[in-house]
């Protein structure tokens, strides 16, 4: 349902529209309009350099887009204070490698304003008995979890994962993925930006992007038919032609 | 030993700079900058202000005084002796001679006794004037018959005094230096590795408001930086022994107000870097100036005119005056000159906190 301005847009937890983003010469959003409903994982896909983490950045109001508007959680940006209930997860582990790990989850919680209770988000991410680890002695895929964490302590009812898996080893790339069934089973909302095909399968819905514009979007079947593909990894190369040839 | 292997390196390396222009340009400007400063400095030094009283009965006395107007070394003028001190504590004066009635006299006798009055806070000055006051009765005993007595000037000191060494004049200025320049430094690079392991992304994408943050971050390098002065402190007085005049509460307040001036100066200057190498080379060009021009090393009022203009919008320069002022001249708040000092940092403080608000959301996305 199309919704004014500032208002609660009835199901979407992301209301993106006609998004516009040049850097210099770089058109890196040309025109992108896609909305993500409450409560379903929305994979968006592209290879590098499509758009993708410029698009995550405009939704956690990190970047003013030049044209068109973002609503967040029934929230117009920019808006300071319904980032409280946003949780985002930047591509590298962003985190204070001199401090342990709850001392990072303690101070990420309490600048989004949230106290207490940490050992929820660290049984999650099964980081239980690294807790008094300081961050710079954890292994690659440890941090990775930290940082994931990080992005959970408060509770956020919207989470955006910047390629969450990339450097990530199978074995943990699986259990990510089942991290993130089971936060939306929880009614988070989830976009996450991946350029593995093989992970679209797991989103409800996918955005396909490339040069800053949106070449589809449906569930992963949809996206397959309507590139007339059996694979998603078919479909992107075709739409991507597709596009270029128009 | 392959020198494919290391012409590989060198190669590497000077590519590396080609497309760093920041860094090619620091390696060629910085050391022009900070030579040409030093240079102009040291060449244009305004010699100090002294002021002669010529009181003697006799023709000795004049022709002292006309030999010290003619000196290099520094700038005469006639005053009366009864507006000397009035004129040293203005800070109009670095010194005044005073040639008594007897002057002649005594000199004829073989003791030239000028009295030389000194302002005493500033050491390159008191040496200067002594110095040139020799050579004037030098050049002025030339000739004369009576010349080649001994030269026994009366000194007096308005602030200090003999026992003062030049640890004492630099010590007060080497407290507030030390603990700016450190403070600003570990807060350049904190802030900087808050932005190159991605953290400042988190932080700006929370609730997060910027003044909190620069707010969190003075706070935080001022519990640290106190924490030093008062080490600092400690140091100079009780191991030094540096020459204290004033009240220690007093220094420990400046010293607070210069560590915050300087973690907000860090902050600032940390959004004008991309990286941790482009924020070491601020160092050079924040610190040097300041060093050469806050009055450290040379007066303030002996530096050409042009860089004295420099001086009055450094930080620094207020803070080394205020301590010299505390520390020799046993200044407290009472003083205008210590309220204008206080007052000048805290203008730069709240200017600096504005100016690091606004440039952290330009330089974040």
């Amino acid at each position: 349902m199309k919704t004014e301005e500032g208002q609660v847009s009835d199901g979407y937890a992301v209301d993106v529209n006609g998004v516009e983003k040049r850097f210099g010469d770089i058109k890196a959003l040309d025109g992108v309009t896609l909305r993500v409903r409450e409560g379903e994982i929305y994979g968006l896909l592209g290879p590098n350099g499509a758009g993708k983490t410029t698009l995550i950045r405009t939704i956690v109001g990190l970047i003013a887009p030049d044209a068109g508007s973002v609503t967040v959680l029934g929230r117009k940006l920019p808006n300071l204070d319904v980032l409280r209930n946003v949780g985002y997860m930047t591509q590298q582990a962003a985190l204070y490698p001199g401090l342990s790990v709850a001392e990072n989850l303690r101070f990420f919680a309490a600048i989004n304003g949230v106290d207490g209770d940490i050992d929820d988000v660290l049984h999650f991410v099964r980081l239980d008995n690294r807790k008094n680890s300081v961050v710079s002695n954890l292994s690659g895929g440890m941090r990775q979890r930290c940082s994931l964490a990080c992005a959970l302590v408060h509770k956020p009812k919207l989470l955006l994962l910047d390629e969450p898996t990339v450097g990530v080893d199978p074995q943990l790339r699986v259990q990510f993925w089942e991290d993130f069934r089971r936060m939306a089973d929880g009614g988070t909302t989830i976009i996450v930006s991946s350029h593995v095909m093989d992970e679209a399968e797991r989103c409800q819905r996918l955005g396909m992007i490339q040069y800053g514009r949106l070449l589809a979007e449906g569930s992963p079947s949809e996206v397959r038919s309507s590139a007339g593909t059996q694979d998603l990894e078919a479909a992107f190369l075709a739409l991507a032609g597709r596009e270029v040839e128009s | 030993m392959s020198p494919h292997r290391v012409r590989a390196i060198t190669v590497r390396l000077l590519q590396g700079f080609r497309r760093d222009r920041r860094t090619v340009a620091l390696l060629f400007v910085a050391p022009l900058i900070i030579l040409g400063l030093l240079g102009y400095l040291i060449r244009n030094t305004q010699v100090p202000d002294v002021g002669l009283a010529n009181q003697d009965q006799g023709p000795v006395g004049a022709a002292v005084a006309t030999a010290l107007e003619k000196s290099s070394h520094l700038h005469a003028t006639a005053i009366n002796a009864s507006d000397g001190d009035a004129k040293l504590k203005d800070g109009s004066l670095a010194a005044y001679i005073v040639f008594p009635s007897d002057f002649s006299q005594k000199a004829l006798g073989g003791v030239i006794a000028p009295e030389v009055h000194l302002e005493g806070s500033q050491p390159g000055q008191t040496g200067a004037v002594l110095q040139a006051l020799q050579q004037a009765v030098a050049a002025a005993s030339v000739g004369r018959p009576a010349g080649g007595g001994v030269v026994q000037p009366k000194v007096t000191y308005l602030y200090g005094g003999p026992h003062l060494d030049t640890l004492d004049f630099f010590g007060a200025a080497a407290i507030g230096m030390i603990v700016f320049f450190l403070v600003f430094v570990i807060t350049i690079v904190s802030f900087l590795n808050e932005r190159s392991q991605g953290t400042l992304e988190r932080l700006m994408a929370s609730p997060l408001r910027r003044g909190e943050i620069v707010l969190g971050y003075m706070i935080g390098f001022t519990v640290l930086a106190l924490v030093q002065s008062v080490e600092v402190l400690v140091f100079c007085l009780y191991v030094l022994k540096v020459h204290n005049a004033g009240n220690v509460l007093l220094i420990f307040g400046l010293e607070a107000l210069m560590a915050i001036v300087a973690v907000n100066l860090g902050i600032f200057l940390s959004m004008f870097a991309r990286t941790e190498f482009q924020a070491v080379q601020f160092i050079p060009l924040a610190i040097v100036p300041q060093f050469l021009l806050s009055g450290i090393l040379f007066p303030v009022s002996s530096e050409p005119q042009a860089l004295q203009y420099v001086s009055d919008v450094l930080p620094l320069t207020y803070a080394v005056n205020a301590l010299r002022d505390v520390m020799l001249k046993g200044a407290d708040l009472t003083w205008s000159s210590l309220q204008l000092d206080v007052g000048v940092i805290v203008a730069f403080i709240v200017l600096l906190i504005v100016a690091g608000t606004a440039t952290l959301r330009r330089r974040i996305a």
